[in-house]
């Protein structure tokens, strides 16, 4: 078991050391670049959790986002807290959006949930982007006083390494634990579930407000290295695009996500520097993937080896 | 009133949404851009005709035919391939058409705000209980019940429209009995496009045309089919007029938080009835 | 064990279930036949709670779980299987049945340790008993067509129930596969002191191995009795093995 666990982690373990010595050697834009990338893939892999894992249509994940991103602005700039608060407040408040909405959204199965999911977002988006005097409306609030620890490329960088590498680490975690096992036995049957004696809506609840901490998590981040936020954070397009990197990566896979979200946030930068038409590429990358590769880059590299091992182990 | 006639607008093209809905399953995203191109074919074809009442009636007439082909052509060429497939992915290819057809209008039509002007006939404005109002919104409230009423005489009248109401209770039974499914589908979709079309090609003498309103109209019309029920198109027509009439009633009483009067509304109606108002097909 | 008293579910005016009455004792492996549409499966869906009655009164070691949502009435002890193969179709085959295993242990809440923790044991001896333990493995979803209804009743038994609700286990079995089944049925009332409760269309089967046996007609209940007095009752030679 330890030597298969090993051999699993090895090659994470390598990427994370090689995450590490990144800034020392390239500019700092690339640097930059990673840490969105790491945001994303940690807001990808908390979508992940629920939509891949859990099978439900969580359609406005990026609500939460930007709901632990905004709790940190405001707390930051409107009231005297010692900054830590904000920043552990961002998850927190994330979370019980996720468990508010939640509760809602589980008394209903599938499209009915996304629509509720959708409505409900839509109308925190509409607040946010309306109420001028508190969240500074679609021009969002800039210039936030993060303090000089978590300040700079580098030094910024290397808080989201870590914040994202701990919260890799539970997220592996719960994927692994019986909780992770029952979720994607409900994503199969949820019937059956109940069957078993699982109480389904309580545990997809439970998921929820994990995976919304998680995107709390991210939108915190975000604003470490951003400095702003603005009600984009919350626009159902970057929920759907957030999907889409889940697809990209693969969505029955743990890691699929982190590879997802880097391939989409590194074309999206280097295309937008050739050419305005990022959304037509996306959109044809999209329905390449539907019908050519619908178990995303993991998936399809996880059945070929399987293949070639003779042996049909997936979770 | 106002409220009225853009509730008429909005069941035009949401009743568009609802029939696909119904029918299909999912929620077409790429609705919002097919009706931002008929806004933009109407806008092109009134002004190559030059304007004027013939232009406008013409480009009322054609946009959304155009639409409708576009929509074909996708429907058959990519979209029918998919519907044996998880309906997540069927969703997210609408996503991709909506992404594909937003920069396609921007290469075609530029990024610039255009605007086409209401025929000469329905210009102006008449009163009514003594505060003005203009013709054209008279005409909205016109076509919109004339285009639910067909829509009813049409599912319920005439055979394929039959067929598709039976397809949305019942997909297995209608292809035991010999329909071939796959082309229940593509015409559904394509009226569907047609009404997106038809609702941009209305709309478009009283907004300007422009980048973006696809967005705005799609999350509207998801609403409004979440809260009316979805696939059930009278379930479109009140959520149509909630929505139209507390967006009008929020302008009226505090206009900074306007736009957060509908959301709030679809909010508490789905609230007190979580499958919306109305029942739904399904 | 488990008594259903007057029990009736409709759909859309139609009665599915009217006044359905059935008693189970501890121990005994009892059957529901009658024809199709009978309410056979309504009625298993209404005892272990995926659908709820209308009126009636479903009681359980004394207890009444008359519509108590699935999940509840599982934790009771009574566990089921499907007509259809309703397995977990992308979980292992081991992992199927661990869930059912966690959740009779309250365990699938566990945020922190692996899976691979827990129930091992448990988990393998349901396999061995089944006779799928070679298969482990395998994507449920990719199993054969007779070993995924074996697979169905291996997850019930991953609820370590009392009583035991098989709907038709060997549907779609070929003769082979269904002598394998009710083999293993028979051998699981016998080792693990199950009380079954099933519904089958084979009356070779229902007449084989049940202690008793209750026949549905049109939602009611017609009789119920050893196989000895269902085989002379004349209602039921009129209404059932006669037009069989």
């Amino acid at each position: 078991m330890n030597a298969l666990n090993l051999k699993r982690l090895g090659p994470g373990a390598a990427i994370l050391v090689a995450a590490a010595v990144v800034p020392s050697i390239v500019p700092r834009f690339y640097t930059y670049i990673l840490a969105v990338i790491l945001i994303t893939a940690l807001l990808a892999m908390s979508l992940n959790m629920v939509v891949g894992h859990g099978g439900l249509y969580q359609f406005h994940h990026g609500v939460f986002y930007g709901v632990g991103a905004y709790t940190v602005a405001l707390m930051l700039t409107k009231t005297p807290l010692p900054w830590w608060v904000g920043f552990v407040a961002g998850p927190f408040t994330a979370a019980l959006m996720g468990f508010l909405i939640g509760l809602f959204c589980v008394r209903l199965n599938r499209l009915y949930f996304g629509m509720i999911q959708i409505s409900l977002g839509s109308l925190i988006w509409a607040l946010t982007f309306r109420w001028y005097g508190l969240t500074g409306g679609d021009d969002g609030i800039h210039g936030i006083p993060v303090p000089d620890v978590l300040s700079g490329v580098t030094r910024s960088y290397y808080v989201i390494l870590i914040v994202f590498s701990v919260c890799l680490f539970f997220l592996y975690r719960i994927y692994r634990s019986p909780f992770g096992t029952t979720l994607r036995a409900i994503r199969d049957n949820p019937e059956r579930c109940a069957a078993i004696g699982i109480n389904v809506r309580r545990h997809q609840l439970f998921a929820i407000v994990i995976a919304t901490f998680f995107a709390g998590v991210a939108g915190v981040l975000f604003v470490v290295v951003e400095q702003s936020v603005f009600p984009d954070l919350m626009f159902w397009v970057l929920s759907l695009e957030i999907m889409i990197m889940c697809l990209l990566g693969g969505w029955f896979t743990f890691s699929g996500p982190i590879l997802g979200a880097a391939l989409m946030v590194s074309l999206r930068t280097f295309a937008g520097v050739y050419t305005e038409y990022w959304t037509l590429i996306l959109g044809v990358i999209l329905i390449l993937l539907i019908f050519f590769l619908p178990e995303g880059i993991m998936g399809y590299l996880s059945t070929k080896r399987k293949q070639k091992n003779g042996r049909r182990t997936v979770e | 009133m106002v409220g009225l006639s853009r509730a008429m607008i909005l069941f035009i093209v949401s009743s568009g949404m609802s029939l696909v809905l119904g029918v299909l399953r999912v929620p077409n995203i790429a609705h919002g851009s097919l009706y931002m191109i008929g806004a933009f074919s109407a806008f092109s074809i009134s002004t190559l005709l030059g304007g004027g009442n013939a232009g406008f009636w013409l480009a009322l007439f054609l946009a959304p035919l155009v639409v409708a082909l576009v929509s074909f052509i996708v429907e058959r060429a990519l979209f029918c391939h998919l519907y044996e497939r998880e309906h997540l992915m069927l969703l997210l290819f609408t996503f991709a058409l909506m992404l594909i057809l937003g920069d396609l209008v921007k290469l075609f039509w530029g990024a610039d705000y255009r605007s086409i002007m209401a025929p000469p006939l329905l210009q102006g404005s008449i009163r009514i209980l003594g505060s003005p109002f203009p013709k054209y919104n008279i005409f909205l409230l016109i076509i919109g019940p004339l285009v639910a009423v067909g829509l009813w005489l049409f599912t319920n009248k005439t055979k394929i429209g039959k067929i598709s109401r039976a397809a949305a209770v019942d997909m297995e039974m209608v292809g035991a009995i010999g329909i071939n499914v796959s082309w229940v589908f593509a015409f559904t979709f394509v009226l569907g496009c047609f009404l997106a079309g038809l609702g941009g090609a209305l709309v478009s003498p009283t907004i300007s045309i422009t980048l973006g309103m696809d967005h705005d109209i799609i999350m509207e019309a998801f609403l409004i089919v979440a809260i009316g029920g979805l696939g059930n198109m009278w379930g479109a027509l009140v959520g149509s007029l909630i929505f139209g009439l507390t967006q009008s009633l929020g302008v009226l009483f505090w206009p900074q938080f306007a736009i957060v009067f509908p959301y709030a509304a679809v909010v508490i109606a789905l609230t007190w009835r979580p499958r919306g108002i109305l029942k739904s097909v399904w | 064990m488990l008594r259903v008293e007057n029990v009736s579910k409709q759909f859309d005016g139609f009665k599915a279930v009217n006044g359905a009455n059935l008693s189970v004792e501890k121990g005994e492996i009892v059957a529901v036949i009658g024809p199709n549409g009978a309410g056979k499966t309504t009625l298993f869906n209404l005892i272990s709670g995926q659908l709820k009655p209308d009126s009636g009164k479903i009681t359980f070691l004394g207890e009444e779980i008359t519509a108590l949502p699935p999940h509840r009435i599982c934790k009771k002890g009574i566990a089921r299987s499907f007509q259809i193969a309703n397995i977990f179709h992308r979980l292992t085959v081991f992992r199927n049945i661990q869930v059912a295993v966690l959740s009779q242990k309250n365990r699938n809440l566990n945020l922190t340790s692996p899976s691979d923790r827990f129930f091992i044991e448990e988990t393998r001896a349901i396999l061995e008993s089944v006779g799928l333990a070679d298969k482990h493995g395998e994507i449920a979803g990719a199993l054969s067509h007779g070993d995924r209804r074996v697979l169905e009743i291996a997850i019930a038994l991953g609820n370590e129930p009392r009583l035991l609700i098989l709907d038709e286990p060997t549907a779609g079995m070929s003769p082979e596969e269904t002598a394998g089944t009710i083999a293993l049925i028979k051998r699981l009332a016998e080792t693990r002191g199950l009380t079954i409760l099933f519904c089958e269309h084979d009356m070779d089967v229902v007449f084989g191995v049940s202690h008793e046996i209750m026949v549905m007609e049109q939602g009611r209940t017609l009789i119920q009795g050893t196989p000895e007095a269902v085989k002379n009752d004349p209602d039921v030679q009129r209404a059932y093995l006669g037009t069989e």
